[in-house]
């Protein structure tokens, strides 16, 4: 039913094509692929938005509103993921298909043709970007890199990572920092645009009904797919197998009613391009990626210590974590209890029961992820980022392969590296 | 009933079982995944009504302490049985609805009778009800917590006097303390009736074995619900200005709009197409005043649009991050107030139109929304597919009529959430 196609269109441009008749949309992306952090950070992060403020023929917000508007509602969202150690920014685009609306013919290569002009043909004002342009988005930055904190239950897994990986490139945000954002100016931003371009691996994603021939010559007749000369390899994820020193601990406050408590591990080695990671997901699914989990059953539902205590494994990286929302005074026991489980997972305490449904329950997740065009994107750009290009259903066939004893074996390699702990003082 | 639409490639399969049970089956040939959702016209504004003669004043958060407890069986707990299965089951409780729903890529059936065995089975004793009061208390601390859910709350706070919308959903650690097993099975034995209730299956099954399924796992009694309460109505707000303080970067503000509720016989569907259309007109992310804001720097790139239904009560929203809520406030208001004499612009209000259009088609793509738009649809007796004929009788004036209504003096609450 579902048509996989990879194909190189330029010097570190490739697209992929996911072809299927079930969807009545189409899901478009135009990514740029570089290394995370770096002096420019800020800049990338704030390019999508910049360029999202008008092109050459569409100047502004208004023009760019109608076009979307006239396509049936067409969606053109700036985008800045990080994806293991690779910072991702871009477009991401969805719009219905030709077949559902009257004279929607030549909807997707009005897209194409709008995503393209976005990055490669802005409005530009003096052979820069505009100066009103420029000023609003770096304060649009700002305000995102302090937004950041808004969310306790997003702050929390963000501050473990920034603290756990300090001297890893992981630790970064995508958003780059606020002194690095106070300090865009016009002329800085269009150079570090400039050299994205030069230099980004370029990553173009399509899921619809239309063929792969016709979206690659929809794409091929724009500035994407022109010869570039200075492209940079991407840099593999640094993975560290086993934490430095011993295990940290670090609390902090916030004027929140709630404190979140999140563990961060290593996996041994275990990630998307390295390790057993089908063994390590099967594990981390038995501790904490469910409702039948090990974390969700006692430290939730046996011990009410909680709302949501679940477990992450961030595979592009190689690291497990868990993430918990608890009172002050259930610190210690929340995170005896925690780590009483990850011991019950090394001393092979799991029931078939337990490992079969785990195993179920990832098989029903990747069967879904082929349901949901925008999941096939961001599950295409993970594997594209960490250079591996495993399908789904090729998860699926390693999952059901794992044995018992890898399982065990996964539990084992797991490491305790920091304890994190926002401390809530307004409760 | 089967129904075909076939310029859409959809069919619709309906039926009303003998207990009056509404089972639909939306089929997505090729998809992987099922999605069935077994929901309850009951949701945290019905906490007052009357049933076999009687009239009940429950806790506020009941519906949502109901939610959780149902996954309790005398035998264990439907997600262990779920989880056996590989199946990922979920459930929510909102202002209307209380729903539980599962996903999966096979054993459909053994799926569906886990679902309708724990909507249908009440098992609560004092102990797994105080239990679950701690869980809960977390939940609700951690909603507390949240800067987004509390101007939701605060504007609702706002517009209504006397509608139990007031309150939040979950309740708060006080009411739910007042919780015992007996409201729990008065609030079941009055809501849970399949009378009430509606079934929606979206995905790849077979809709006679989901009507039998349901037939056989639903129960015959099937109590009908008296009158709800939801207090004295007023046109106006109960305040014009609700401000909360949390540690937030920048305010966070949410406006609305105090509408008339749907008029008896009136489609929920064409009113909540009405609504979103207004909302987008007036500063949706491609509308004139929406571009100019942003580049006054006056609202940030996420600013949402909303047209929220209940019982007795409507309200258009736009809500977002913004320096200087009043200031958005001032310039909202005044559109509103220029849309509602001048009328709108043509143009503007065909692509509109396109716009909302496309965006309900993509609705259809994804099973799990598809589903629960169809369940609520259902409640009002139509199809969420309905909306689609209705797009050609909506005018320009029709949309001009909801802004004189949003333009009446005293209709407006601003909530606002900021550090100091």
């Amino acid at each position: 039913m579902q048509q996989v196609t990879r194909k190189k269109l330029g010097e570190g441009v490739a697209l992929t094509c996911v072809t299927t008749p079930r969807f009545k949309r189409a899901v478009l992306r135009v990514m740029l692929l570089l290394p995370l952090g770096g002096a420019e950070a800020a800049c990338r992060a704030c390019l999508p938005q910049v360029l999202r403020r008008g092109t050459a023929k569409l100047p502004d917000l208004r023009a760019i509103g109608e076009t979307l508007d006239e396509r049936y509602g067409a969606r053109i969202e700036g985008v800045v993921r990080k994806e293991g150690e690779t910072l991702c920014i871009g477009f991401l685009a969805d719009c219905i298909d030709e077949a559902y609306a009257p004279g929607a013919d030549g909807l997707t290569a009005g897209v194409i043709a709008l995503l393209a002009d976005l990055l490669y043909d802005p409005c530009l004002q003096d052979g820069v970007f505009r100066a009103a342009d420029v000023e609003g988005e770096r304060g649009a930055l700002l305000d995102r890199i302090a937004a950041q904190k808004n969310d306790p239950r997003l702050w929390a897994p963000r501050r473990l990572t920034e603290l756990m990986c300090a001297d890893e490139p992981y630790g970064l945000s995508a958003l780059g920092t606020a002194e690095q954002a106070a300090r865009i100016g016009a002329e800085r931003l269009y150079a570090a645009y400039r050299r994205a371009l030069d230099e980004a691996q370029i990553e173009l994603f399509y899921c619809g009904t239309r063929p792969p021939d016709e979206i690659e010559r929809l794409f091929g007749a724009t500035p994407l797919t022109r010869r570039r000369t200075a492209v940079r390899p991407l840099p593999q994820a640094r993975i560290v197998a086993r934490p430095v020193g011993a295990p940290r601990e670090v609390i902090e406050q916030a004027a929140v009613a709630q404190a979140k408590l999140s563990l961060g591990f290593r996996t041994g080695g275990h990630c998307l391009t390295g390790g057993d990671p089908a063994a390590y997901w099967l594990f981390q699914t038995v501790f904490g990626g469910s409702t039948s989990s090990k974390l969700f059953l006692n430290v939730r539902e046996k011990q009410s210590l909680c709302y949501y205590a679940s477990a992450q494994f961030a595979a592009s990286k190689g690291i497990l974590m868990v993430h918990s929302g608890i009172e002050n005074d259930k610190f210690a026991t929340a995170r005896d209890e925690i780590l009483r489980q990850l011991d019950a997972c090394r001393a092979g305490e799991m029931t078939d029961g337990e490992l079969e449904a785990a195993r179920r329950s990832l098989v029903n997740g990747w069967r879904t992820l082929l349901d949901d065009p925008l999941a096939l994107e961001r599950y295409w750009l993970s594997q594209a980022a960490a250079g591996t290009l495993v399908a789904p259903e090729e998860r699926i066939a390693q999952v059901q392969a794992v044995e018992r004893a890898q399982v065990v074996q996964a539990a084992q390699d797991t490491a305790l590296d920091l304890v994190y702990l926002m401390e809530g003082t307004a409760g | 009933m089967i129904r075909n639409e076939t310029a859409l490639r959809e069919q619709i399969c309906t039926r009303t079982l003998d207990n009056g049970l509404r089972v639909c089956y939306l089929p997505k040939p090729g998809f992987s995944k099922t999605f069935a959702i077994l929901a309850t016209d009951f949701g945290s504004v019905d906490a007052s009504f009357t049933f076999e003669g009687q009239r009940y004043d429950t806790p506020a958060g009941v519906a949502h302490f109901l939610e959780h407890k149902m996954f309790e069986e005398r035998d264990g707990n439907a997600l262990q049985k779920f989880a056996r299965t590989g199946a990922s089951p979920n459930a929510f409780t909102s202002h209307t609805m209380t729903a539980y729903h599962f996903s999966c890529t096979d054993r459909f059936a053994e799926n569906l009778e886990i679902l309708l065995r724990l909507a249908f089975v009440p098992y609560f004793t004092a102990d797994n009800v105080e239990k679950e009061r701690g869980i809960i208390g977390q939940e609700i601390g951690m909603m507390e917590d949240t800067p987004g859910w509390q101007v939701f709350c605060g504007l609702l706070a706002g517009l209504y006097h006397e509608h139990p919308v007031r309150v939040s959903i979950a309740g708060s650690v006080d009411s739910i303390a007042q919780i015992t097993p007996e409201t729990l099975y008065t609030c079941h034995r009055a809501f849970y009736s399949p009378r009430n209730m509606v079934l929606v299956v979206c995905g790849t099954a077979d809709f006679d074995e989901i009507c039998r399924l349901a037939t056989q796992f639903s129960p015959q009694d099937a109590p009908t619900i008296g009158q709800r309460h939801y207090g004295t109505r007023r046109d106006t707000v109960a305040a014009p200005l609700v401000t909360r303080q949390m540690p937030t970067s920048l305010p966070q503000f949410l406006l609305g709009f105090k509408d008339e509720p749907l008029r008896p016989g009136e489609s929920r569907l064409r009113r909540g197409l009405l609504g979103e259309l207004a909302a987008r007109i007036l500063c949706g992310d491609t509308a004139p005043l929406y571009a100019t804001l942003y580049e006054q720097r006056l609202i940030g790139r996420d600013l949402d649009t909303d047209y929220m239904l209940l019982p007795q009560a409507a309200v258009g929203m736009i809500g977002g991050e913004s320096r200087d809520p009043q200031a958005v406030r001032a310039a909202v208001e005044a559109e509103v107030v220029r849309l509602a004499h001048e009328g709108i612009d043509e143009a503007l209000f065909r692509r509109m139109k396109k716009a909302v259009y496309g965006l309900r088609l993509r609705v259809l793509d994804a099973p799990d929304v598809y589903a629960r738009q169809q369940a609520n649809a259902l409640f009002g007796g139509e199809d969420y597919l309905d909306c689609i004929p209705l797009f050609d009788t909506i005018g320009a004036a029709d949309v001009q009529a909801v802004f004189a209504r949003w333009a009446q003096p005293d209709r407006s609450c601003l909530s606002i959430v900021a550090a100091d």
